[in-house]
């Protein structure tokens, strides 16, 4: 029988590497050079945000998402609380649509990270280029966000064994 | 249903999403980009940037290897010769060469510029969602950086102006973003224009010099400098040379392709003027 100091010590610790596995995603999505093929570069902090919120739930899930954006609408300088706005949304979500219609696997979940991934890269687009006016949106969606979609899918795996392992450490039994 | 919205951890979730809708809002309205909470974060987050930025060029280093795997066999075949020895010593010999460049460009950029204050920078952070090269540096207001201080390169090239300051780094938006506009000269022939970034060029690290005269002088390799007019950028700034001049949509004025003096896209170190009396008034 745990008590509550062994269950706030637990949890204490398990929050703690998410944040850690947070700030290594969010290094890793802005370090220069990392992965950059052609101007598109993949996106590390969506697929944590989506694994910690198929595992611990849509409540946890969808703040951990707003923590998540904040600390994205910075490195991205974008308006703050706007990607922040999505990815609790998108946190909230993801869970709700995984304990509702699917498996918790890496094959589900790399579908998942491309549709979450997809909407959101998709209306990132559409604010800050394709209403501004800019030419060539077309071939930049190709050469670009898509190519960026691509890249984020196929290493989302890595937050999700991640968020795993941590959930099998420290998460309920 | 109705269950599931009237709980409480429903209502505080909602709660968060109106309060980060406010936050949202109130950026808005007072043009900033970042909050309290949000500088906190990229507090914590700009050491590990600044450890991941140091060895990002090696791993920038594999990484296009990578991608040129054909190309790196044959060449691999010609270095295996080299022993390892000299190779080691190479590397020292690279790196200190490096060091001692990078001195050796602050101290001439201060000597053409005595007025200037510098921060010197490294790039710790480019998001896949910038779109125009813009980029984050380890100084901020810590350092004396300020919003709308200028940047440029280690050659002195204009490279673009600080964004936002954080504590212990700064966002800078690049001269190939159609954000930023700087008064700018055509070197040789003093035709003035507008200097600024293209959505349609800055894919290809050029930015433009727009609002030529039809009648312009100005010729492809012709350098442009900044005028120092507006009171952000300082006169005299090297931007880069001409490479392409096209008639502007309407056809009544001529647009100039600038090939920056420096790649944007490659930079790794930067310098911030940071005091910011230029000697020009608005």
């Amino acid at each position: 029988m745990e008590s509550k100091r062994q269950r706030r010590l637990r949890l204490a610790a398990k929050w703690a590497a998410y944040s850690l596995m947070l700030l290594a995603a969010a290094t890793l999505q802005t370090m220069p050079g990392l992965f950059t093929i052609g101007g598109a570069k993949p996106i590390f902090i969506l697929p944590l945000c989506l694994a910690v919120a198929l595992f611990e739930g849509e409540y946890a899930g969808a703040l951990f998402g707003a923590v998540c954006g904040l600390l994205w609408d910075y490195t991205a300088g974008r308006t703050v609380g706007l990607l922040a706005l999505g990815l609790l949304v998108l946190g909230f979500a993801a869970s709700i649509i995984v304990r509702m219609f699917l498996q918790e696997t890496p094959a589900n979940f790399l579908l998942l990270v491309a549709g979450a991934a997809l909407l959101l890269l998709s209306t990132d687009f559409l604010f800050f280029y394709a209403m501004r006016g800019y030419p060539n949106g077309l071939q930049r969606y190709c050469t670009v966000v898509l190519p960026t979609l691509i890249f984020t899918a196929v290493l989302s795996p890595l937050a999700f064994v991640g968020a795993r392992a941590v959930h099998g450490r420290w998460g309920e039994n | 249903m109705k269950d599931f919205f009237s709980t409480l951890k429903f209502k505080l979730l909602a709660g968060v999403a109106v309060l980060l809708a406010g936050m949202l809002a109130w950026a808005g309205a007072n043009g900033r980009l970042s909050n309290a909470p949000q500088e906190l974060l990229g507090a914590l987050l700009t050491p590990f940037q600044r450890m991941a930025a140091a060895i990002s060029g090696g791993v920038d280093d594999v990484w296009t290897k990578y991608t040129r795997i054909d190309e790196i066999l044959a060449e691999n075949q010609q270095l295996q010769e080299e022993n390892a020895s000299l190779r080691q010593r190479m590397v020292d010999y690279d790196a200190m060469k490096a060091e001692n460049e990078a001195f050796k460009d602050l101290a001439q950029i201060q000597e053409e510029n005595p007025q200037y204050e510098y921060a010197s920078g490294f790039i710790i952070g480019r998001d896949p969602l910038e779109q125009f090269g813009g980029f984050t540096i380890d100084q901020g207001t810590l350092n004396g950086v300020q919003k709308n201080d200028v940047v440029v390169s280690d050659q002195g090239y204009l490279v673009g102006i600080v964004l936002e300051a954080g504590i212990n780094s700064s966002k800078v938006i690049t001269i190939l973003s159609p954000s930023l506009n700087a008064a700018g000269v055509v070197s040789r022939t003093r035709d003035n224009g507008i200097l600024t970034g293209s959505a349609q060029y800055a894919g290809q690290g050029l930015c433009t010099f727009t609002n030529l005269s039809r009648d312009t002088q100005a010729t492809v390799g012709d350098e442009i400098i900044t005028t120092g007019l507006g009171g952000v950028f300082p006169a005299d700034i090297l931007v880069g040379t001409i490479e392409e001049l096209v008639p502007e949509s309407s056809g009544k004025s001529m647009v100039a392709v600038i090939q920056p003096g420096q790649d944007i896209g490659s930079l790794k170190h930067v310098f911030v003027i940071v005091n910011r009396d230029y000697g020009q008034e608005e």
